[in-house]
């Protein structure tokens, strides 16, 4: 959460010498963030990041606490000033109010009666103010709220606000006259699920069970209390009397209102994240007193403080070894005492066996308002960064280098993968893992397949893919002016299993308007670079959606002689051509070296026949069975084809000796007769 | 005329040839043109006598063959030497693609942090809310949350490690990677697809984090310092600088902001304008770039891995890899959307 201090507003409780950028750079190394400076409304204005776990911070005097140890260690000079405040003595449920308890006033009127649960409310302040207008607000706290980007309404609305920001507190005015006309009843309780309010906004909403409210004896919601106020009781051009409340909530509960409703005000914001219940009575004290100087009201009753639940936190002991074990230096006793104290902790230090610092312990007792410090290892955050970060060395670690790797994936393997394919040619691209119904159903035509979010942000990412196809067919579609593009993705498909994560398995997809000679070369180029030399397209099987026109399995040879399976090569309906490679399957394939094999010292005879095929023949099935026929071929590769005639090259070699031309005849003879007999092929010319 | 006479005047055309300028192009019509030298010869071979035919047809086919090549020859050679190019000729288009910018980092990143003796990993993207988030010491509905945008799948609960959802960062991989082995030392390098339910000029509902964890015994805050200006001056050069600011996250105690030096402002926060006068840097925070977090590892995220808080210390950080990437010099992409379409103009630059 950010929040913006106008820099003289900082000096009302700051003393100090430092100049503006001084203030944002020694915050800034040691504290709360102050990300810029603006000029606003005649001052500097500091535009300060406070962390959740720091709503002490949220404050002009959070942050004034913070500078003031922060610049000191720096050798700046600067303290907290003492917070000016009237001097009201408040009453408690039991105490009876006295004459001087009372400020001069035209009436007295009684506050409402309370019903406080003191399980859900730590602590609840209240007061009547008789004789307040809605008065324009004065130019310094209307220059002062516009410098930290705050509405102006009239100052009965703005003090509210400015104590908030000033003190770090909510605060709430009700219209008292509202209040006592409703019943003059404050109910503290659960509020049970389908009670309707309207905000002083005019939104309506309906309770879900559970929030915190204010209900009146008729059981009707007079307030969201640390939330938002109600329409109901909330203050108007023509409210004359206020009273003027604070309560301290338990703050998950406040948090369950503010997001179960989506009201997410300042308040809110504040009051979920356990701001100091002790910091209550200076907040009405300050609002007391700038009601009466701005509106002209009186006090008119006593001030009500019921406080069930005091802040009670425990201390926390820590070794001076665990703090030198987080710094790697070591600190005098003295000065981790001194930046706690300063901080606001009391620190007992408990000697060790008094020849060093070893045994050494500190107990420290933090202030309500850090409520933050539970464990050592927040001491050695406060003292670490007081000390300051950037006055510890940077060094690299020493020790053992861990060496178990993880056995299912080479990243090695994935560069030089991706490096082969954009050097042949092929564009990376990277696209969303969750995709559209419409993309979903391009995958496998059974939506309930596929995982799906339950709070998807935007319509064409709902489902998680299980194919990187229909993926990469868009990409190539985005770009229509390219011809012969190529796009693949290295990334994971989400396969559903029932009770488990979905297998998420890493697939290489590949799609491209290329010819299909041209894919399938690129594809077996790739397979090539990690020595998978077979590589087989195997039977067509149904495709798995209507977005294919054809698939067929591709498989090649592992080292055991099996064929495995290692993905899909599909037509589009579209007519683009993809493959999709199961990464694991192929890591286990791939090898980073060839088997080397001796060199055949024999020549070989390489010569061209061509055959006339029947129209629908399988040239890679004609191949494959040329391959076969006979043990001297030792490779068969498709030349050229013009109409049904098609050119293979023959390489002959036998391991021992160099081929004669009479030895390659009976070869010869034997492929043109099982391409006859196969698949009904006939030898173009004569056979020799 | 004989065949004496022949060879005489076949030794005599072959000598000639042999003088003649080679740049000469009449050469193949002064010897081979239909009234050439040639068939000037050939034509008398009907005076031979019919025993001396034979051999001088042979004689000029040899002759011709000769002819044939010495004009062939130095008409490869002429040309050669004549013909020039055009130094100024554009080069043709290379075939070549590339790999995606994300890729191109994250092996920079990689190979960075694996000299300094880190393994990387991969761990799953949809995971189970106890590594996104509980096992990081956020319980449930706990605000700090917030700012975790977290998409949730819609399938049913494991009953011990809560609800699926898809991983918001990478430090999902800290407990994860804790249970791999078991016992420390622990130095590593995770690098994964995050997604989060935000989309504007500046963040994608996908996007990429890497994650670094250390873990070991005597590891302090010096370490995180000493290996995140490892990385800066690394991937940024020699000149860049880096620092730790207080912050705040759940899983790890004390908590830190990592910042690298602006490259625009040299790290001062301040630019001149076209008139030479002083002006803020809008590219930076004052001089500063904020990268992502870092800490000292919660000691409850220790035990949630098995390891003991009272023995060990460690150090983890987690960045966007777009971040740290867009952040060079030179690298200012406006849209931060365009790494994920499939725009080839933007994609063909890198």
């Amino acid at each position: 959460m950010n929040i913006l201090i106008p820099h003289k507003w900082l000096l009302d409780h700051l003393e100090t010498d430092a100049t503006p950028e001084q203030i944002q750079k020694y915050l800034s190394l040691s504290g709360p963030s102050v990300e810029r400076i603006y000029d606003r409304e005649g001052d500097r204005v500091y535009d300060i990041e406070v962390t959740t776990n720091r709503v002490d911070s949220m404050s002009v005097r959070g942050i004034a606490r913070e500078a003031a140890v922060i610049l000191k260690r720096a050798g700046i000079k600067a303290a907290l000033k003492p917070a000016k405040l009237p001097s009201i003595k408040p009453t408690t449920k039991t105490f009876k109010p006295t004459a001087e308890t009372i400020k001069p006033t035209a009436k007295n009127l009684p506050l409402p009666k309370i019903v406080n649960s003191p399980d859900l409310c730590n602590r609840i302040l209240a007061v009547v103010l008789h004789g307040v207008e809605a008065s324009p607000t004065p130019d310094w706290m209307t220059t002062r709220l516009k410098q930290v980007e705050q509405n102006i309404h009239n100052s009965m609305v703005d003090i509210t606000n400015y104590i908030t920001h000033d003190l770090g507190h909510p605060c709430h005015a009700f219209d008292y006259d509202k209040i006592m006309a409703k019943g003059g009843k404050i109910i503290v309780k659960e509020a049970k699920a389908g009670k309707k309010f309207v905000t002083l906004d005019e939104e309506k909403y309906q309770t879900l069970g559970g929030e915190i409210v204010f209900e009146n004896q008729a059981g009707e919601i007079i307030d969201l209390p640390a939330v938002k106020g109600t329409k109901n009781t909330s203050v108007s051009n023509s409210t004359k009397n206020i009273l003027l409340w604070i309560e301290n909530l338990d703050a998950k509960k406040v948090r369950f209102a503010s997001m179960s409703h989506a009201i997410r005000t300042v308040a809110a914001q504040l009051n979920e994240k356990n701001v100091d219940p002790h910091l209550g009575k200076s907040a009405m004290l300050k609002g007391i007193e700038l009601y009466q100087q701005l509106t002209g009201a009186k006090m008119a009753s006593e001030l009500y403080d019921e406080f069930p639940h005091k802040v009670k936190l425990e201390p926390v002991t820590i070794t001076h070894n665990k703090i030198y074990n987080y710094l790697g230096v070591e600190l005098k006793a003295e000065e981790i005492k001194t930046i706690l104290t300063d901080l606001g902790c009391k620190v007992e230090v408990k000697e060790g066996d008094g020849t060093k610092y070893d045994g050494t312990q500190y107990v420290v007792q933090p202030p309500t308002f850090r409520q933050d410090l539970q464990i050592p290892a927040d001491i050695v955050e406060e003292i670490a960064r007081i000390y300051g970060y950037h006055n510890l060395p940077s060094t690299l670690m020493t020790g053992p280098i861990p060496i178990h790797k993880p056995t299912d994936a080479d990243f090695t393997s994935e560069d030089e993968m991706k490096n082969f394919l954009a050097n042949i040619g092929w564009q990376e691209i990277y696209t969303y893992s969750a995709v559209s119904q419409e993309v979903a159903l391009q995958s496998v035509h059974d939506i309930e397949k596929h995982l799906k979010l339950l709070n998807p942000l935007t319509e064409d990412h709902v489902y998680l893919r299980r194919s990187l196809i229909p993926s990469l067919s868009q990409a190539i579609k985005a770009n229509p002016q390219r011809k012969n593009l190529s796009v693949f993705e290295l990334t994971s498909t989400y396969q559903p299993q029932a009770g488990k994560l979905p297998s998420q398995d890493l697939k290489l997809g590949l799609v491209s308007s290329n010819n299909y000679r041209d894919f399938r070369r690129d594809v077996e180029a790739l397979l090539s670079q990690f020595y998978i030399e077979e590589v087989i397209v195997g039977e067509e099987q149904k495709p798995e959606s209507d977005f294919y026109q054809q698939q067929a399995p591709l498989l090649v040879k592992a080292e055991d002689e099996q064929m495995v399976e290692l993905g899909a090569i599909y037509l589009l309906q579209n007519g683009l051509l993809g493959a999709q490679l199961d990464y694991q399957t192929l890591l286990k394939l791939a090898r980073k070296y060839p088997h080397y094999q001796a060199r055949t010292k024999t020549s070989t005879i390489i010569e061209d026949l061509t055959f006339t095929l029947k129209p629908n023949s399988k040239i890679g099935r004609v191949i494959s069975s040329m391959a076969k026929a006979h043990e001297l071929i030792k490779r068969v590769e498709l030349k050229d084809s013009y109409q049904q005639n098609y050119t293979f090259t023959l390489c002959y070699q036998h391991p021992q000796k160099n081929l004669s031309t009479e030895d390659v005849q009976p070869v010869r003879k034997k492929v043109v007769a099982t391409v006859k007999n196969n698949h009904d092929g006939e030898l173009v010319g004569e056979l020799k | 005329m004989n065949i004496q006479t022949l060879s005489q005047n076949i030794k005599q055309i072959k000598s000639q040839l042999q003088q003649e300028n080679s740049s000469n192009q009449n050469l193949k019509t002064k010897y081979l043109g239909k009234k050439g030298l040639f068939n000037q010869l050939a034509s008398q071979i009907k005076d031979l006598s019919p025993a001396e035919k034979p051999e001088a047809g042979k004689m000029l086919n040899q002759l011709k063959t000769e002819i044939e090549q010495y004009l062939s020859q130095s008409k490869q050679n002429a040309d050669l030497k004549q013909k020039k190019i055009d130094l100024t000729m554009p080069a043709s288009k290379t075939k070549a693609g590339h790999t995606h910018p994300i890729t191109q980092a994250m092996a920079e990143i990689t190979d960075i942090f694996k000299r300094i003796g880190f393994t990387r990993v991969r761990y799953p993207e949809v995971d189970w809310d106890w590594y996104a988030f509980e096992s990081l010491n956020m319980p449930q509905d706990h605000p700090a949350r917030d700012e975790w945008e977290t998409f949730f799948v819609d399938a049913d609960q494991h009953p011990k490690k809560g609800k699926m959802v898809l991983i918001p960062h990478t430090s999902n991989g800290q407990v994860r990677e804790m249970e791999r082995l078991g016992e420390p030392p622990i130095r590593m390098i995770n690098i994964a697809r995050c997604d989060r339910r935000q989309q504007d000029a500046t963040h994608t509902q996908v996007f990429h984090q890497f994650e670094g964890l250390v873990v070991d015994k005597g590891i302090n805050i010096q370490h995180l310092k000493g290996t995140i200006d490892h990385f800066a001056k690394e991937f940024y050069g020699p000149n860049a600088k880096s620092r730790i600011r207080p912050f705040h996250f759940k899983f790890t105690e004390p908590s830190f902001e990592v910042d690298f030096s602006c490259h625009i402002c040299g790290g001062t926060g301040f630019v001149k304008d076209e008139n030479g006068q002083k002006k803020e840097c809008k590219f930076c925070k004052s001089g500063w770039h904020e990268v992502g977090g870092a800490g000292m590892v919660h000691p409850n995220v220790l035990k949630a891995g098995g390891i003991d808080p009272e023995k060990y210390t460690g150090f983890a950080f987690g960045w966007g890899v777009e971040r740290t990437y867009t952040l060079r010099e030179g690298l200012n992409i406006d849209d931060i959307r365009l790494l994920y379409s499939a725009d080839l103009n933007f994609l063909e630059q890198f």
